[in-house]
């Protein structure tokens, strides 16, 4: 796997709607930007091979690096892949659709949940929304957020950006009744 | 939290604050010999002139306001950085809401009550460069940052991107302060020490 950069992105909520967040609202993203595995070979048939030899790598990069910007326990969660240009969708989804990828960071979250995703194709600098749910419990409301990032320059054509989210909590100000009282 | 203090938060109007760091481990192909982390931290904040006209004196708000976003924004930037002994290179910037004056931004980042408390808690020594603005929400700032003791060290010419999808709005204003723990990826291009005398007259070719 070939990793050209690792960013980090951590935003914190001090206010919302007006009303000050007495416990600053924490949400963080590692993301790899690393090389398309499958870059230059045409239309791959197996990308079994490929996801084999970098999807539990990436996860074992990016689980810890993600829970330790957070510096809190993780409440929610969510992952994204974001090919270049030249790729196809199907290999970012190949590298985070896969338990070699998504059991790092569940391990070490103590989560359960299948962890939401984004997957875009797009040009360097694209903007991106990363999807984010309970850790344990995706049908609590509270904790049903998305996240924006952008990398100036990646993923370059032959590149993709994998990346986690990780949130210490709902959003701020949530105050939406929960799915169990509309049962 | 004891109720009815007024929290550093309020004072200063902050509504959220966003960390960037990157490091580049493979730039062209190869790895650089010192890769380097490169920071950001913004915060938004309240624009604490909305509404006030181009006569207005900036002096008393710019002296309290920007004290308590020179600590904020190192205190975070020397965390992500392990240390103000890592980092090598400084900037700073502003983003003015629609609704503000580039002044605004101007007198939140470029008195010593900003610029020489970034350069004292960060160790550093240079003039710190700058970029500001004046935007909608989301836009995307180039940071230029430069080496905190040495400004003419060519290797650590550099820049970061520094953007807050959400902010600033129309009245708010986004301060931000960045660095670097070393030099560009591959730095090549000599330095003032190396450098021959270049004029017009040694030049074969002038440019016409």
């Amino acid at each position: 796997m070939s990793v050209r950069k690792i960013v980090t992105v951590v935003e914190e909520i001090h206010a919302e709607g007006g009303r000050a967040v007495h416990r600053p609202a924490r949400i963080a993203v590692v993301a790899a930007v690393i090389e398309n595995p499958w870059a230059g070979q045409g239309f791959v048939e197996d990308l079994g091979p490929g996801i084999e030899a970098n999807a539990s790598d990436l996860g074992a990069l990016l689980a810890p690096a993600v829970l330790d910007a957070l510096g809190e326990p993780a409440e929610a969660y969510g992952k994204a892949a974001i090919v270049g240009l030249d790729g196809e969708i199907e290999h970012g989804s190949g590298l985070i659709h896969t338990l070699r990828f998504g059991d790092h960071f569940r391990k070490a979250a103590n989560a359960t949940t299948l962890l939401p995703a984004v997957e875009k194709r797009g040009p360097a600098g694209v903007v991106f929304d990363i999807p984010l749910k309970h850790i344990t419990d995706a049908t609590i409301r509270s904790h049903h957020q998305s996240f924006e990032v952008r990398i100036s320059d990646a993923p370059h054509p032959n590149e993709i950006v994998i990346a986690l989210a990780a949130a210490a909590q709902g959003r701020p100000q949530q105050r939406l009744a929960p799915l169990t009282t509309e049962q | 939290m004891q109720e009815g203090l007024e929290q550093p938060d309020e004072s200063i109007g902050l509504r959220k604050l966003t960390l960037y760091r990157d490091v580049v481990l493979t730039e062209a192909g190869e790895a650089p010999a010192r890769p380097a982390w490169r920071a950001s931290v913004a915060a938004v904040i309240r624009n604490p002139w909305r509404g006030a006209g181009p006569s207005a004196d900036l002096s008393t708000e710019q002296a309290r306001i920007a004290p308590v976003l020179a600590k904020l924004l190192t205190d975070r930037l020397i965390a992500a950085m392990g240390g103000a002994h890592e980092i090598e290179a400084f900037g700073k910037a502003a983003i003015v809401g629609t609704a503000g004056e580039i002044e605004h931004a101007g007198a939140l980042i470029h008195t010593p009550y900003f610029g020489n408390l970034v350069r004292e808690f960060l160790q550093g020594e240079s003039i710190i460069c700058f970029a500001d603005t004046r935007a909608e929400a989301g836009e995307t700032l180039v940071v230029p940052l430069w080496h905190k003791t040495h400004a003419a060290t060519r290797s650590h010419y550099q820049t970061i991107s520094a953007r807050v999808p959400d902010a600033p709005r129309a009245d708010e204003i986004v301060v931000i302060a960045a660095a670097s723990t070393g030099p560009r990826p591959h730095p090549r291009i000599g330095d003032r020490m190396t450098d021959p005398v270049v004029t017009t007259e040694t030049l074969e070719v002038v440019p016409s």
